[in-house]
């Protein structure tokens, strides 16, 4: 239905988004362009511009060890969901079982849910059994989101999974560790490598469930909040951009390996 | 010659879930190398039935014999069967060869004999040896058949199950690849057990064929008996078009049914006969001029005509009834439609059924 | 008690996410509630239940915060909406190809921490900032910055909840079969028509959970009133902060979570109750 009505309201559509686009992206830009100057405070149109913030937060101790923390916890948090998360999704999508209904709504629980709260709920749960917070607290504490997003992303792999694959493989002489190993792992694994990716930048990126789960330990998030608040100096906005484009650069970088990994099976060799 | 040695044995076989019968108690043996097919419609029990013989359901009770010894509680995959599924289920991620070798990858057998066997299989289901390494996602519907009919194979079954394979693929794949199944059944000399739910599909390619209905086997025989005798209603119903009434004894040992004729001419009546179906294949019946031109006669109005290629089939409307005519193409019949017909049939082909 | 090899495959499967969150999520929410029936100001939970917090609310300015939290969550909500269901058509119906690029940028910003793409706005509109700065130079000219007002957080949380509204909203329209609209078309019905009679309803099940999650979230929203706002609003997640930390008064902070829950909990529930998960993931 091609009529000039529609063009028009394609037109205006496309404009609305590319607006949307550039209200989304727009902070991005005004921490990168922030980055660069060369003064300690921040002023615009920018005086000096100047790399040298960006080598003192290479070269700064602290940051290193906060980019640790979060990666740490990051890959805790991955390794542990995706292995949760596998068993989860296949009782989300797979098989029929009389809880299941209830299992999907319970699942979805964490994930509506005001994160603060959460945290707070956690920081008080944490108290009250005595426990030392400290990075492993948060990972627990990501867990708790986390695992539920990811059971969610696998589970539509898994939707569109042919439970006959493992009875073939069964049939045919495979062990049940084989047909885990062989089939049903090799098949999901678009789905589990995107479940991967979702844990680890979304636990990298996470600012109210570490703020409150930390303790004496920092996250990225957090360093940079302590720093918007009082002390600001230009490493904020390099450090910001850091993240902003690592998590970039993870996401674009893995969506591209899952589309060549996609093209690569349906390749004719030889 | 010598009788054909009987390899798989069902005993009162059953599945219940909870307190449905999907499979009730079956008792069938099949022979070593023969083609059987198991019939009916959805909901019938041959899925279930099937799975069963393959180990990926668990009998509620009677047992499976193979070659004589129990094998209810052998896991599928010890057991030296192989099932072609109705999805295929070809590892998406593997390719054509790597598919094939899948069984023997998992007994452990070296690289390169395994290999030689894929290539081997590959060349008698005349698949290109250039798919060795193409993946099957890219392959078209009659190779994943083929692909996934020498996985079966690679390891060397005993017996061969086939759960409806063909039934998603278009009509013209459909006769090429049901012919290509009986050549390769002739040539590996295996044993096949095939469900489908179209009883043409398992009259073209069976040595034998069971009708099963409602979790019963109502019927065994050859594709020609079940054609020609069928025992029931059902059976004689399930290939299609078919003329079946209702009749009752008239004196005379005659039989009566209403609205057609008071005086048809049965087949050999059985003793003790008090009432059942008269069966009438289209092709037995008959344009004729007058009434002593066969056994019966019936006079009616040209109803309806369907050209079927080779066939045209004609609806006559008798009474409250409608029958079918069916004729070959060349033969010459000059009527219009609602012109007064009389057709008729001898008496030795009709058949007599139960309900 | 039913024992483990007794399960099936399902029950088997769901167990370790189902002890994970009954260890992480059901186990603190029953402390948080047990906590706010505690005398105010105690710690330990054996001491002898009291509603003295529920009343402490209501008495103080606890329940202001509330109000506002609610406010706007709901008004966020509301502009999302309007804001998003054009770019989720577009990237539906119109984009092609362009849609999979458009998505992955729209994905992006989820993985970048609120507090960072937030400071990203204070600069822009900050005294001096890129906006004012801009201006400044250029015009000489000099404007009042609209940060620390109260249209700054509602900004902010305009920003920070987009992907959330979003994503749903583009699922749910994607679940519109091209031929109902055709046939609606066909039997002529003018755009409005289509739009109110086929559109929108197909898409509910996007809709309402894009809307639930958005306002779900936005009502804990706390880091924008703090970093854009400048105090101007106190949110009812900073009350509960205050009351866990500063105040050290854990009952209070878990009476208030439990009101929040409770708004949350009753509109999860109502609107989740009878929605057909399966549809919505995995038959597009």
């Amino acid at each position: 239905m091609e009529t000039k009505a529609s063009h028009l309201r394609h037109a205006l559509i496309t404009v609305w988004t590319l607006a949307v686009v550039l209200f989304l992206y727009l902070p991005t830009i005004a921490i990168t362009l922030a980055s660069f100057t060369a003064s300690r405070y921040f002023q615009f149109p920018i005086a000096e511009f100047g790399l040298e913030w960006w080598r003192k937060t290479f070269n700064s101790i602290e940051i290193r060890q906060l980019l640790s923390t979060s990666v740490t916890i990051a890959l805790c948090v991955t390794v542990i969901a995706v292995s949760l998360a596998f068993f989860g999704a296949m009782a989300f999508a797979r098989y029929d079982w009389r809880g299941r209904s209830f299992y999907q709504k319970l699942i979805l629980l964490p994930i509506f849910f005001p994160q603060s709260v959460l945290g707070l709920a956690l920081l008080l749960w944490f108290n009250a059994l005595g426990l030392q917070l400290s990075w492993m607290t948060a990972v627990f504490a990501h867990l708790v989101w986390i695992v539920p997003v990811v059971t969610l992303v696998i589970s539509i792999q898994v939707y569109s999974f042919d439970p006959a694959l493992e009875e073939a493989a069964f049939d045919l002489g495979a062990t049940r560790w084989q047909v885990l190993t062989q089939v049903t792992l090799p098949v999901l694994f678009p789905g589990l490598f995107s479940g991967a990716l979702f844990a680890f930048l979304l636990s990298w990126g996470n600012f109210p469930l570490s703020l409150y789960t930390t303790g004496s330990d920092t996250t990225v998030p957090e360093y940079l909040y302590a720093k918007m608040v009082a002390g600001y100096t230009p490493g904020v906005p390099v450090l910001g951009t850091v993240s902003t484009i690592g998590a970039a650069i993870l996401l674009v970088g893995g969506y591209g390996l899952i589309l060549a990994s996609r093209r690569a099976r349906q390749s004719v060799s030889e | 010659m010598v009788e054909p040695a009987t390899i798989l044995s069902l005993k009162s076989l059953t599945k219940k879930f909870g307190s449905f019968a999907a499979v009730d108690a079956i008792d069938l043996d099949i022979a070593e190398g023969e083609f059987f097919t198991i019939v009916g419609p959805s909901g019938s029990g041959k899925t279930t039935l099937l799975r069963m013989l393959a180990g990926m359901e668990q009998p509620s009770g009677g047992e499976i014999l193979l070659h004589g010894l129990r094998i209810n509680d052998v896991p599928a995959n010890k057991r030296p069967t192989c099932m072609v599924f109705q999805s295929l289920a070809l590892f998406p991620h593997r390719t054509v060869g790597e598919n094939i070798e899948f069984s023997l990858k998992m007994r452990g057998e070296a690289g390169d004999k395994r290999q030689a066997r894929a290539l081997d299989l590959m060349d008698m289901l005349r698949l290109p040896r250039s798919y060795y390494t193409r993946n099957v996602l890219k392959c078209s519907g009659g190779e994943r058949q083929r692909v996934a009919l020498a996985r079966a194979l690679a390891y060397d079954p005993q017996i061969l199950f086939f759960d409806e394979p063909l039934s998603a693929i278009d009509y013209k794949l459909r006769k090429t690849l049901e012919k290509e199944l009986k050549d390769i059944h002739r040539e590996t000399g295996k044993t096949f057990v095939y469900i489908t739910h179209s009883l043409e599909e398992a009259m073209v390619m069976s040595d034998r064929i069971g009708v099963m209905r409602a979790g019963k086997l109502v019927q065994v025989g050859t594709p020609h008996e079940i054609y020609t005798t069928p025992k029931t209603r059902f059976v004689a119903e399930f290939i299609g078009d078919v003329n079946v009434f209702a009749v009752e004894p008239a004196p005379g040992g005659m039989l009566r049914s209403a609205g057609i004729a008071d005086d048809i001419k049965p087949p050999p009546l059985p003793a003790g006969f008090v009432g059942g179906h008269l069966v009438i294949r289209p092709e037995f019946l008959r344009f004729i001029e007058s009434a002593s031109d066969a056994d019966n006669s019936v006079t009616g109005r040209l109803n309806n005509e369907y050209a079927l290629g080779s066939r045209i089939q004609y609806q006559v409307r008798v009474g409250d009834s409608v029958l079918l005519i069916e004729k070959l193409g060349q033969q010459v019949f000059t009527g219009k439609l609602d012109d007064a017909v009389r057709i008729g049939w001898d008496a030795r082909d009709s058949i007599l059924v139960t309900d | 008690m039913r024992r483990f090899a007794d399960l099936g495959p399902g029950g088997k499967s769901a167990l370790p996410v189902l002890l994970f969150l009954l260890a992480g999520f059901v186990a603190p929410l029953i402390a948080v509630v047990w906590f706010s029936f505690m005398p105010p100001r105690t710690f330990s939970l054996a001491a002898e239940p009291s509603l003295a917090n529920y009343a402490a609310i209501f008495e103080s300015t606890n329940y202001i915060s509330f109000l506002w939290s609610l406010g706007l969550a709901a008004l966020t909500v509301i502009l999302l909406a309007l804001i998003c269901y054009p770019v989720a058509y577009g990237l539906v119906r119109v984009f092609g190809r362009w849609a999979m690029l458009l998505m992955l940028l729209f994905t992006i910003p989820l993985f970048v921490s609120e507090n960072i793409r937030l400071y990203g706005w204070v600069l822009l509109l900050i005294k001096n900032g890129v906006v004012l700065g801009t201006l400044k130079s250029l015009f000489g000219a000099e404007y009042a910055s609209i940060l620390f007002t109260r249209s700054a957080i509602l900004l902010g949380m305009v920003y920070v909840y987009l992907p959330f509204m979003l994503f749903p909203l583009t699922l749910g329209i994607s679940m519109i079969p091209d031929e109902a609209r055709d046939a609606a078309f066909d039997l002529g019905a003018s755009r409005w028509q289509v739009f109110r009679e086929i559109e929108i309803p197909l898409s509910m099940p996007g809709v309402v959970i894009g809307f639930l999650l958005t306002f779900v979230l936005a009502v804990g929203a706390i880091t924008e009133a703090k970093v854009m706002g400048g105090q101007r609003i106190i949110p009812i997640a900073q009350d509960i902060e205050i009351a866990f930390t500063y105040s050290q008064n854990w009952p209070l902070g878990a009476a208030l979570s439990v009101l929040l829950m409770l708004v949350v909990g009753i509109l999860v529930l109502a609107a989740l109750w009878r929605f057909d998960l399966d549809r919505f993931l995995g038959r597009k």
